[in-house]
């Protein structure tokens, strides 16, 4: 065999074999990736706005969140879930601050980081009314902490 | 000939073991103990040299193979049967309890021997030429045993579990770039589930074995092949220490010492080659030195393995494996706190997540795997190597002491207390 031959076939073949491996390995990857989450919906119906009380927050296991309602600024949702390591934060009413229990994160009413490793502040998920009168969560939509969804009874 | 001396005969292929033939061939003809040579150095056997953490370590694997292989046939990798599962092992399964205390003993054991396998072999300097890159795959064995009881910390299903796990992976997604997606592919989903269970099981008993074993093949073939367990060279005559010492140090192709032939021993030449061999040989001069594998190394090999397994079974029975309440997504336990290995991390972690959790381990990794290319001193006398030994032994201590702190002084909100309060459980 002619050295250059040899040259651009070991090239071609090496190209080819790297290709090859490159291609496996994304396939590999994308299989490993489920193509459906049978997971619980993000967007989801909490009940009506008379279900919850003025005062403390109402925390929601299931879906880990907090549903705030204010006379007058009216209904806002936060996260339970800590940013730090995904730890499910409890409300305090005694210093009205989320405590996280992992790593003693402390988010004040706003949700914003008062103390601790947490990075980021609390998220809020936008909250308004579906048709049925339900109040609806969508928690892939995050909003500003002052946003609110006033209601009127 | 007496047809079942012949069936024997030809199960064995070998003389009576009363004569030194026989002992050599014992070993050499048999595929299973062949990992060892015919003769081994007296002084590789002594306890104090190796404490034979590297067979424990091997032996506390093979119980947790054989405890594993009989857990699975009671276990379901499903929520919440899995957790039910756990209960009936407890209370329902003849020798249920026992196994699975004999399963997670033995993994914390593990993880334990295999770190002081690594800390022996590091100060024996063990991991120098031509062992480098055995070290490498030593600490990916380390890892491998790290990522065996993470993955078998979520099966319970319980609280422990759950959480150890959430905060466990949730650590990796701060790896910059690819971190959350990594998370997404190892859990199979956003959040630890059904699929995240299902994949942990699979890592845990197919994918993560099959690697541990083929690598442990290759550790053990190496460490044969490198003259077996590396001798400590301080103890040693001056002259002969110091050919071992640089053994396969030296770049230069100086014939090899001519050793006079024994009438005693018969040769064979097997092939011709040039060149200096890399890994140590015995000499003829060190012959006095060595004994028959069997059953000398064997005898003792087989203590070590009887009082492994006599001590994990003696754990046993008297302390029972954890197993909390259900899982519960919605109410973390105060503290969460991960497995007791992982501690040092959290502790890191609750002070920053990326620098914990990302920058600080694979830092560490990085130079473990490094250290037999970094270490260029040729030499593994203590005395020459003060300054390796006083690095190590930082790493060491600031390691057991975050893991001790983030075990004994961390309570409800990861606030400092003193250590009796999980025993009082009083503040």
């Amino acid at each position: 065999m002619k050295r250059r031959s040899f040259v651009s076939w070991g090239t071609a073949g090496l190209v080819a074999l790297c290709s090859g491996i490159s291609v496996s390995l994304a396939a590999v990857v994308r299989f490993l990736t489920p193509s459906v989450f049978y997971e619980p919906p993000q967007t989801f119906k909490i009940g009506n706005p008379a279900d919850f009380s003025y005062g403390p927050p109402t925390f929601l296991a299931d879906e880990k969140i907090f549903v705030f309602r204010n006379p007058e600024k009216g209904f806002a949702v936060a996260s339970a879930v800590c940013t730090h390591l995904g730890c499910t934060v409890g409300y305090f009413q005694s210093d009205e601050r989320f405590h996280c229990p992992c790593h003693g994160s402390v988010f004040n009413a706003d949700g914003a980081v008062e103390h601790g490793p947490a990075p980021r502040p609390l998220e809020w998920f936008e909250v308004t009314l579906a048709r049925d009168g339900q109040l609806q969560v969508d928690k892939d939509h995050a909003v500003p902490a002052s946003y609110r969804l006033v209601v009127s009874s | 000939m007496n047809p079942l001396r012949e069936v024997w005969q030809s199960i064995v292929r070998r003389d009576p073991l009363s004569t030194d033939k026989g002992k050599s061939e014992l070993v050499f003809l048999n595929v299973w103990l062949h990992i060892h040579p015919a003769k081994v150095k007296k002084e590789n056997l002594k306890v104090k040299h190796t404490f034979y953490l590297g067979f424990i370590t091997f032996f506390l694997f093979l119980i947790l193979v054989t405890t594993g292989v009989a857990l699975m046939v009671y276990y379901r990798p499903q929520s919440p049967q899995a957790y039910q599962d756990m209960k009936d092992l407890q209370f329902v399964v003849y020798l249920g309890s026992f196994l699975r205390n004999m399963h997670r003993w033995a993994a914390h054991g593990m993880v334990i021997c295999v770190f002081l396998h690594m800390c022996r072999v590091f100060y024996t300097g063990s991991y120098k030429r031509p062992r480098q890159f055995n070290w490498v795959i030593g600490v990916v064995l380390f890892l491998l045993t790290l990522g065996l009881s993470f993955t078998g910390y979520l099966l319970p299903w319980d609280q422990l579990a759950f959480w150890a796990i959430t905060v466990g992976t949730n650590i990796g997604s701060y790896a910059p770039l690819m971190g959350a997606r990594i998370r997404e592919l190892l859990l199979g989903g956003h959040s630890v589930g059904e699929s995240a269970l299902l994949r942990f099981y699979v890592l845990h008993v197919a994918v993560l074995p099959v690697l541990m074993t083929l690598l442990t093949m290759v550790h053990f073939w190496r460490v044969r092949k490198d003259g077996g367990l590396s001798r400590p060279v301080w103890k040693l005559k001056e002259e002969k220490s110091a050919q071992l010492v640089t053994i396969g140090a030296s770049d230069t192709n100086a014939a090899l010492a001519a050793v006079p032939a024994s009438k005693d021993k018969t040769y064979g030449l097997m092939e011709v080659v040039t060149g200096k061999p890399i890994f140590e040989t015995v000499s003829m001069e060190e012959e006095e030195d060595t004994v028959f594998s069997y059953p000398y190394a064997f005898f003792r090999e087989g203590i070590a393995l009887l009082v492994t397994v006599t001590t994990v079974m003696a754990v046993s029975l008297f302390w029972k494996a954890p197993l909390e309440e259900l899982a519960n997504p919605a109410k973390t336990p105060n503290p969460a706190k991960a497995p007791w290995y992982f501690l040092g991390l959290q502790e890191l972690v609750s002070h920053s997540a990326l620098l914990g959790g990302v920058i600080v381990p694979t830092l560490a990794v990085l130079v473990l795997i490094a250290i037999p290319y970094i270490d260029s001193n040729p030499s593994r006398r203590p005395a020459d190597r003060k300054w390796a030994i006083r690095a190590f032994t930082l790493f060491v201590v600031v390691n057991v002491v975050l893991i001790i702190v983030g075990t004994f002084f961390r309570g409800p909100g990861w606030a400092m207390v003193p250590p009796w309060v999980h025993i009082t459980g009083a503040e």
